[in-house]
């Protein structure tokens, strides 16, 4: 300070000290403010995104349910629904003035068309929640689903798990089945593949899913962008699926670009 | 303390400087540990303001007895205050609040405070050994009495926020009776 004084003077260095401390002050506070402003509208910015995100999550779910909606109702309608008015027809009132032998033939024919209705109610409500899954697990689930698959004739698919001693709870154990379902669906109408391979394995808390298959796949930049357009309704399920599993999903394809991979881990929830 | 350098002249008068700063010190502190959010530097207010009690203490008794104007204590109080409004604002950087800094009374005492203390800072640090030199003693009630009034705008604005935020917590609270006014009602 006395170094200062004698150098500059008095007047100079105490208007030059009072001068530059007031405007570090100025300059600290205007910081502080426009620091805080921008932070308050990045934060904006990303709620109002989530919240857009949310929104085209909850419109897809929706959207979803009302189609499974339609389909059970056309489902019904279209098949049982006739089906079951063949039936009546066969049981009229008419029935008891016949010869027995077209009384026979009669209950004989309503008896096939009543058998064919339960049939595809049984198969309505298979599609809805799989007995195989309710019953078995996951595991048996799965299997059953890729012999089906492997059934047709179509495409070759297997399934593998490596390590399925400790299961999820059955509320994941349904969304995984769900979400692999919709991915296997997928993969069958557009990829053109001629194998999938489903592996499970686990690693401490966390179950890996992974599916192969060399087909035309997608990377994980084409399934945000697809999840968060309008397009894309299955994979905005799958997506909010995996959000309530609190898991992740990757696309990736292999380094000898020959096959495309999709890996989902789910961390385990203690069984209810 | 305007007229700090009228009654400087006085020996005992710098008594009454140091018990002013001292109080000035106590009562800033006390309002930076009622706002500042927990940690460390929390828990070290308590030992910093006595500490800085006893250094104003000897400097009065025994360093600076003669010299008319508490200079050091001053710069020391300055820099202290200073370091506590910078942190504040730190925390205030490094917290999520939505709301707008500027929209909180504390925010404006502590600008109050931190543009006051930086401003007097070189004033109060020279005046000791300046209060005899006639241009210093001009520039002093200039810029003295320029933060003064500064800080008392500023001061005035905080206290425009208290009664802002006091007149919307008294509109945000529904009335008592307002169960049973529905529930009296009619239908």
């Amino acid at each position: 300070m006395f170094f200062l004084q004698t150098t500059l003077g008095v007047s100079s260095v105490l208007i030059l000290g009072t001068l530059g401390m007031f405007f570090m002050a100025i300059t600290l506070v205007s910081i502080v403010v426009f620091h805080q402003r921008r932070v308050i509208r990045f934060n904006k910015q990303i709620q109002k995104m989530e919240e857009e995100r949310q929104q085209m999550l909850l419109r897809a779910s929706i959207q979803f349910q009302e189609e499974e909606r339609q389909r059970i109702a056309a489902d019904l309608h279209d098949d049982a629904g006739p089906l079951l008015a063949t039936a009546r027809l066969y049981l009229n009132e008419n029935l008891i003035h016949q010869e027995p032998a077209l009384q026979l033939q009669s209950i004989f024919s309503a008896k096939q068309i009543i058998d064919d209705s339960i049939q595809l109610i049984r198969n309505i409500s298979h599609s809805l929640m799989p007995p195989t899954l309710k019953n078995f697990g996951l595991e048996a689930a799965i299997k059953d689903l890729f012999d089906k698959i492997n059934g047709s004739g179509v495409i070759n698919s297997s399934a593998r798990f490596h390590d399925n001693r400790q299961r999820l709870n059955d509320e994941q154990e349904l969304l995984v089945f769900r979400i692999l379902q919709e991915l296997v669906t997928n993969i069958i109408k557009h990829s053109s593949a001629g194998f999938i391979h489903l592996t499970q394995n686990a690693q401490g808390n966390l179950v890996y899913f992974r599916i192969h298959h060399d087909g035309k796949g997608i990377l994980q930049q084409d399934f945000e962008k697809m999840e968060q357009g309008s397009s894309g309704l299955g994979l905005k399920n799958i997506q909010s699926r995996i959000r309530v599993l609190k898991g992740k999903i990757y696309f990736e394809i292999d380094n000898t670009h020959t096959y495309y991979k999709v890996t989902i881990e789910v961390p385990r929830e203690p069984v209810k | 303390m305007s007229y700090y350098l009228q009654s400087i002249q006085s020996e005992k008068t710098v008594y009454l400087f140091y018990t002013f700063t001292i109080v000035e010190y106590s009562f800033f502190c006390y309002f930076i540990y009622l706002i500042l959010p927990k940690s460390g530097i929390k828990k070290s207010i308590p030992f910093i303001w006595i500490g800085f009690i006893v250094f104003a203490l000897i400097d009065s008794v025994f360093i600076n007895k003669d010299v008319g104007f508490d200079s050091f204590t001053s710069g020391i109080e300055s820099i202290i205050i200073i370091l506590f409004c910078i942190y504040y604002l730190y925390t205030q950087l490094k917290g999520a609040n939505n709301l707008m800094i500027y929209s909180t009374f504390n925010f404006w005492v502590i600008i109050t405070f931190l543009i006051y203390f930086c401003g007097t800072f070189f004033l109060y640090l020279m005046t000791a050994s300046m209060h005899h030199n006639v241009s210093f003693q001009k520039q002093y009630f200039i810029i003295n009495i320029a933060f003064n009034i500064l800080k008392n705008i500023l001061l005035c604005i905080a206290m425009t926020m208290k009664l802002s935020d006091t007149v919307n917590q008294q509109k945000s609270v529904i009335p008592k009776s307002g169960d049973e006014f529905f529930l009296n009602q009619k239908i």
